[in-house]
């Protein structure tokens, strides 16, 4: 069986910082904080989150804060937004550096985000999605603040997203989704409310997207991506069915969508890789207890000696 | 961001050539990046006649170079731009450059504007309408045309379409609406998931909600777009949604009739779970009407539920003996299923005469036939579409077990114990093992 590249996806994912004016790059500057934390979480999941240094991260993380307002943008001189302020906390989060943050601004930033029903808005042009009910509910619960906010109703509306098919969607009535389910059942793990979900009708959605080759799909009818492995299997252990899968199958399919020449992996085999999808791949093997791996808590997406605190 | 002082300027020449031809060309609906090397090849395509558009301002026809072509009216290089009936392309070459220019155009305009209501504020005049000087306005279609610029090369910047709501927000006209729907058209044609986009389409229908009582031809224009966009862009989450989310604003008869359009569509995309649930979507909306208004006049009722969904299983069933294999087919009979158990099953008063089996045991017989009939078509070349038939069946009818009563759950698994060979199945499906194991009882 393959063996994970563990040097050179460090490479890899250091190399990234360097390659600022490629067209990709370029084109993923407006959510280069959820980057960071993707490749920084790698990095740390890897234990050599040392190869960075903090005080320049941090210092650039401050950059992206808006102090007006107490939120984060996804660069600097961006609008802030839920989906990069809990970027911005999760990678403090790693460097242990939580305290340069006015915790109590952010999080007031953060519930004044939440609706009347329960459900929270990405930012104050009003979106809603029960993406944002994750990064709401885990981005205060990092701060300590959770209190802020009306739990009860913020559990209430992501229960009405929940289908009959036992999934949960972007908004009620919508289709369930791997990505979406893991917000959902995140939210409601960090919040103590899983009583509210049917674990074996969710299980049997979840652990019907694993595929003949072995990786896992978001949806009915599409092909595996390494991006699943995190958001399906991260689901099943917090509802407890992670037992339903087959994990050496999951885990060959992962290391198989690794570019063994410079680092990095793939959605799929043969694909090209990306930090987003190298992030999901070394958490997922993370989550089936590869060796050599720090444990990565799967409600708050941080190394479990991380979000232990 | 790098680059000498000479490639910003030659970035900024090309900005200003792509937001005249945007500006001129209004009615563009199609974008593509393209290596110049291809170009020649646009021109020989099946419609090629000459279609431009307007005059180019003086100044920034002074600062083009040789390469530049001059078609009676716009101006622009020949070798980055593109731009015929209503088509742009734009070379791959130089979007690093156009970019960092659209970028810091944008940023500039942003901060100005966003300057200027702060001071506005300041002297509390934010409400005075004569304060909405030309200065104002100046800056407004600023940056109105360099986040057209910005998104048409990155569409999903969040912040750009942000400063497009600012604006909209600010100046309440529904007119400026039609160029929000334009603009994010054009965007979804070449990048159909756009999140950005579809954000702000939703945005724009939530705004102009708030002024117009009648959506109805609103709604309907929205979900062609989605029925069009589906058709190139396979399972796309994002534009179903959009779909599934207008529901919310559809009259009763506009669900019926989403109800009955879809369906051909769906026939044509069976594997298309997206479509398969919005119909789901469609359904829910009747089936809870239907608890408020039993009996009523209205064309939710009782009868006419029961019916819907006893023609949905019939048509379903057609579907799975005809398209072999197809997951979401499946998904779609544990649903019905599901909501036929939950509302209908063993409810007598409820039986219509097109409707033969109303009863829980006669329902659960007649599934079970289903099932036994898709595991006999098995030939022996074990085809991947009939293993993936044989596997969705018996996994349906597990499932269905799970949503009866427990005597009925022993009674169904022990016929299908006695159907299936299981030792069988778990050698051919190891992936399902675990999962199977676990739910026989």
């Amino acid at each position: 069986m393959d063996e994970l590249e563990s040097d050179k996806h460090v490479k890899y994912i250091l190399s990234i910082e360097k390659k600022k004016d490629d067209v990709e790059a370029l084109l993923m500057e407006h959510l280069r904080i959820n980057g960071a934390y993707w490749g920084l979480t790698t990095l740390d999941i890897l234990h050599k989150i040392s190869a960075v240094d903090p005080e320049e991260v941090i210092s650039w993380v401050m950059k992206c804060y808006h102090e007006d307002c107490g939120g984060f943008g996804g660069n600097i001189g961006h609008d802030p937004h839920l989906l990069y302020t809990l970027s911005a906390v999760q990678i403090l989060a790693l460097f242990d550096r939580i305290d340069v943050l006015d915790a109590e601004k952010v999080s007031i930033y953060v519930a004044g985000l939440q609706n009347e029903d329960g459900s929270f808005s990405g930012d104050m042009w009003g979106e809603i999605d029960t993406r944002f009910s994750y990064c709401a509910i885990c981005c205060l619960s990092i701060l300590h603040c959770l209190n802020k906010i009306n739990v009860e109703k913020a559990v209430n509306y992501i229960v009405s997203c929940k289908n009959l098919d036992g999934g949960f969607g972007c908004t009620p009535g919508g289709e369930s989704h791997a990505g979406q389910i893991f917000c959902c059942i995140g939210a409601l793990a960090i919040t103590g409310s899983l009583h509210h979900v049917d674990r074996d009708l969710l299980g049997w959605w979840l652990c019907e997207r694993q595929c003949k080759n072995g990786g896992l799909n978001g949806r009915p009818e599409k092909d595996a991506d390494v991006c699943y492995s995190w958001w399906v299997l991260s689901s099943l252990i917090m509802i407890d069915r992670v037992h339903w899968i087959d994990k050496d199958k999951l885990t060959r399919f992962i290391l198989n969508c690794q570019d063994k020449e410079n680092g990095g992996i793939s959605d799929k085999p043969n694909y090209a890789v990306d930090v987003f999808h190298t992030y999901f791949g070394v958490a997922g093997l993370s989550l089936m207890e590869y060796p050599g791996l720090k444990s990565i808590d799967p409600a708050y997406a941080l190394p479990v000696d991380v979000a232990d605190w | 961001m790098g680059g000498d002082s000479s490639s910003e300027e030659v970035g900024l020449d090309l900005l200003q050539q792509l937001e005249l031809i945007l500006e001129h060309d209004k009615l563009i609906d199609e974008v593509g990046f393209v290596h110049p090397d291809q170009f020649p090849a646009l021109n020989e395509g099946p419609s090629s006649s000459l279609s431009p558009v307007c005059i180019l301002g003086q100044s920034a026809a002074d600062i083009l170079n040789k390469d530049t072509v001059e078609l009676h009216v716009v101006q622009y290089d020949e070798k980055v731009f593109w731009n015929k009936d209503h088509k742009l392309a734009i070379s791959i070459l130089v979007l690093p450059q156009l970019y960092n220019a659209a970028l810091n155009a944008y940023m500039d305009a942003n901060r100005r504007y966003k300057q200027s209501i702060r001071s506005q504020i300041n002297k509390g005049s934010f409400d005075d309408a004569n304060c909405g000087c030309d200065f104002d306005q100046f800056l407004e279609s600023e940056v109105l045309k360099h986040t057209r610029a910005l998104l048409i090369l990155s569409y999903d910047f969040k912040s750009a379409w942000n400063s497009r709501k600012l604006v909209l927000s600010r100046k309440q006209e529904l007119s400026l609406f039609v160029d929000e729907f334009q603009l994010s058209a054009l965007i979804l044609s070449y990048a159909p998931k756009s999140e950005g986009a579809w954000s702000h389409r939703q945005w724009t229908v939530k705004m102009i909600a708030e002024k117009v009582h009648d959506l109805q031809e609103l709604v309907k224009k929205e979900s062609e777009l989605v029925k069009n966009i589906a058709e190139k862009s396979k399972m796309n989450y994002r534009a179903w949604n959009h779909r599934c989310w207008l529901v919310l604003y559809m009259t009763e008869s506009q669900v019926l009739d989403e109800l009955n359009m879809s369906r051909k569509w769906a026939e044509l995309h069976v594997a298309d779970n997206c479509c398969f649930h919005y119909r789901r979507r469609l359904m829910l909306r009747i089936l809870s009407n239907g608890d408020v208004k039993e009996g009523g006049e209205k064309p939710f009722n009782y009868n006419s539920n029961v019916y819907a969904v006893w023609k949905e299983l019939q048509w379903n069933k057609l579907l799975i003996q005809r398209y072999i294999g197809r997951e979401a087919l499946w998904i779609h009979r544990r649903f019905l299923s599901q909501c036929w158990i939950k509302h209908f099953a063993n409810n007598q008063k409820s039986s219509s005469p097109h409707i033969e089996a109303t009863g829980l045991d006669d329902f659960l017989g007649e599934e079970f036939e289903l099932m036994n009939a898709c595991l006999n078509t098995q030939t022996d070349d074990e085809l991947d579409d009939y293993q993936s038939q044989a596997k969705h069946a018996v996994s349906y009818i597990l499932w269905i077990s799970k949503q009866i009563p427990s005597c009925s759950e022993v009674k169904l698994q022990e016929r299908l114990k006695e159907a299936v060979n299981f030792e069988d199945l778990f050698m051919k499906y190891p992936e399902r093992l675990m999962l199977w194991k676990k739910v026989l009882v």
